[in-house]
């Protein structure tokens, strides 16, 4: 224990509740898989998953094989670098309501994507990464030195309202662009709405490189964060190096961001509701927020996912539109809660 | 008359300083000068917008041959004057003024100029409300107005519903109106991608605001609507002179606060509703226009004349440049709007005395 001071000293380390949190994404994995226009059933889908020869062209191997698997794996990784996103931007603004898309960061990938894919001729995955990062990070960057400047530093509604110019300001030009472009829009808008259908099963072997360089950043910068929970001042005062810090922690959300957002369009307010229920569950330590948030991630995603699978049986609801009304309540609690200080 | 009066000042005055007394017979009220001035200045420029909307374009038409065709003489434009630019910059100009005046009023509830209806989420309601009917096959241009009002009004009960807790709170107002706003544009979107390519074409554009098409067809029902409203417009300019007050202040005046707020508010939000089931959201007019008026009269309130006024004035010009930038391929009145009102949301937030609160 080299901290003690920092965790009281009657609390136990939340292995448990690190190992249910594994459990429950293990259990919304196996839905995710199962579930859908067509149910397998659980056992089924285990031998399927770990079948070879003549069982793996079982009409339910092969949709769990080819359909349910690619999307679940997407799942999984992207809801983990949405959660984690959330996190480290709470941590680094010190504000409770800081996340992806409320932020504009996501519309800011979004944008970039929309001009590769207009101008530049990106098509592909690969192609339009890197038009992801480049517009998370100047977004966030744009956005929350709005916020900050003026009086009082970034409260959550400057925040908030400098994330929802932003958005606008941003949606107006991919507008103009699609508006002139017809093309683009075709293949722009079933990106743009968050959704794990229809990506092909090489993009969660394209973007994990991605996710992994995110996630050392991260994990780099969780110690600093910790200190940052208490000011700038105190965090300095601990001989943190807090612009270092916020540049590592800024970068690997913003890569966390890009690469999910590339991956399977914007998807809202999972990196708002997670951080706040991984902190109920194991406190505000990031050495275990940021691996509870990487559990929970996915549990949000993957089951909002399954939900819009099941609502209207032969067409889907696309997850991201999901997670916005599963997310928008959750703020809506937390706002008259007045855990935000508005 | 006193003897002990200073010798500069006028006798029985009664009037606040900066104000004239506009007499005419029995009846008489209190004119902002300024106001007054800027509101002449404004209409001029109203007037420059509109000339320029009916002779700029893709034939570029003579200033007195629109005229004509304005005023239904024989002319060489009839057709392109008449038929083309006439309807559109009517549609434009009573959007524009409704929105102004919405502005102005959710503005002076709020008492935060950043509390426009864009940002709120009356705009997203009815966008969602209508594209939702769009992917249905509705497109009928008599019934879309009717839907996107309902959607504004329910998207503004909404977050009125959600933010009222013992009280309205501005901060919490904003919040829950981005939060909502957020929601219903990921519902917009997911019936965009319900439709087949067509219709999200044509809802991508009603989304982004565009005039284009657009014309009587929409500003009839728009215009009597206003109509219908003025009245309440009008007790709306005398009642949010006491709502600007603080709390306190207004209690103590015997105003009752909560239900002048609301009947402030409501009239707002039709306004706004009705403006974008006309049109589409043409974002940013209802934040910029009241604060251009202000600025330029210099009064505590927010003038509802000239917030309309400049709201007509920006909303022309918006669509002007829509039609003449990128002239073949034509924008959307609300892609200017967003480009020029956006970052001055931003600069606002920036500078705002009380920072970003209310």
């Amino acid at each position: 224990m080299r901290q003690p001071a920092t965790r009281p000293p009657t609390r136990r380390l939340p292995w448990g509740r690190l190992a249910a949190g594994g459990v429950v994404v293990g259990l919304a994995a196996l839905l995710s898989l199962a579930l859908g226009s067509r149910s397998v059933p659980p056992d089924e889908v285990l031998r399927a998953l770990f079948a070879s020869g003549q069982d793996a062209h079982t009409p339910d191997a092969e949709v769990v094989r080819e359909l349910r698997l690619p999307r679940t794996v997407l799942g999984l990784m992207v809801g983990a670098a949405l959660g984690m996103a959330g996190v480290v931007m709470q941590g680094l603004t010190r504000n409770p309501i800081a996340e992806p898309g409320i932020l504009g960061v996501s519309q800011g990938a979004a944008l970039a994507v929309v001009v590769g894919i207009a101008f530049a001729g990106a098509h592909s995955l690969a192609g339009y990464v890197w038009f992801a990062f480049a517009g998370a990070g100047a977004a966030a960057v744009v956005v929350y030195a709005v916020a900050a400047r003026g009086r009082g530093g970034a409260t959550p509604v400057k925040l908030a309202l400098a994330g929802a110019a932003i958005n606008a300001l941003l949606a107006s030009v991919v507008a103009g662009i699609l508006t002139t472009r017809g093309a683009a829009l075709d293949e722009f808008r079933f990106w743009q709405v968050g959704s794990l259908t229809g990506r092909d099963a090489e993009i969660a072997g394209q973007i994990w490189p991605f996710l992994l360089a995110g996630l050392l950043l991260v994990v780099a910068a969780a110690r600093g964060m910790d200190a940052l929970a208490l000011g700038d001042d105190v965090a300095r005062g601990l001989g943190q190096n807090v612009a270092l810090v916020r540049v590592t922690g800024g970068l690997g959300a913003a890569v966390l961001t890009g690469a999910g957002v590339a991956a399977t369009g914007p998807i809202a307010f999972v990196g708002l509701a997670v951080p706040h229920l991984a902190r109920a569950l194991v406190g505000g330590a990031h050495r275990w927020l940021l691996p509870m948030a990487a559990l929970l991630g996915p549990v949000v995603l993957l089951v909002s996912d399954v939900v819009g699978r099941l609502v209207f049986p032969p067409s889907e609801i696309p997850a991201g539109v999901m997670t916005a009304l599963v997310g928008v309540p959750f703020l809506i609690v937390l706002v008259r809660r007045s855990a935000v200080t508005a | 008359m006193t003897v002990t009066e200073p010798r500069d000042a006028p006798p029985r005055r009664a009037r606040p300083a900066g104000y004239g007394l506009a007499r005419r017979r029995r009846a008489s009220f209190l004119l902002h000068r300024r106001a007054g001035v800027v509101a002449l200045i404004l209409l001029a420029l109203l007037s420059c917008a509109c000339l320029a909307a009916l002779c700029l374009g893709e034939t570029t038409v003579a200033p007195d041959q629109a005229l004509r065709a304005v005023f239904g003489r024989p002319s060489d434009a009839e057709f392109v004057v008449g038929v083309l630019r006439l309807p559109r910059l009517t549609l434009a100009l009573l959007v524009g003024a409704a929105l102004g005046v919405a502005g102005a009023l959710i503005q002076a509830v709020a008492r935060n100029p950043l509390a426009s209806p864009d940002v709120i989420g009356v705009t997203h309601g009815a966008a969602a409300v209508t594209v939702t009917a769009m992917t249905y096959g509705l497109t009928s241009a008599a019934a879309l107005p009717y839907l996107s009002v309902t959607g504004g009004l329910a998207a503004a009960a909404l977050v009125y519903l959600f933010a009222w807790r013992g009280g309205l709170h501005a901060g919490r107002f904003v919040l829950i109106g981005i939060g909502i706003a957020v929601a219903l544009r990921s519902v917009t979107q997911l019936f965009l991608t319900k439709g087949d390519h067509q219709i999200a074409q044509q809802a991508t554009v009603w989304m982004t605001g565009s005039f284009n098409g657009r014309g009587y067809d929409q500003a009839q029902p728009l215009a009597w609507a206003l109509l219908a409203l003025l009245p309440a417009v009008l007790w709306a300019a005398r009642a949010q002179r006491a709502v600007v007050l603080d709390d306190d202040t207004a209690t103590a005046l015997g105003v009752r606060l909560g239900r002048t707020r609301l009947g402030l508010a409501t009239v707002g939000v039709l306004l706004a509703a009705l403006a974008t089931g006309a049109a589409g959201p043409v974002d940013f007019v209802a934040l910029l226009a009241p604060q251009i008026a202000r600025r330029l009269t210099r009064t505590a309130q927010l003038p509802l004349l000239c917030s309309a006024l400049a709201g007509a004035v920006l909303t022309v010009t918006a669509d002007v440049l829509a039609r003449t930038l990128f002239a073949p391929t034509e924008l959307a009145a609300g892609v200017v709007t967003a480009a020029v009102g956006a970052p001055y949301l931003l600069w606002l937030i920036v500078t705002h005395r009380t920072g970003g609160r209310a």
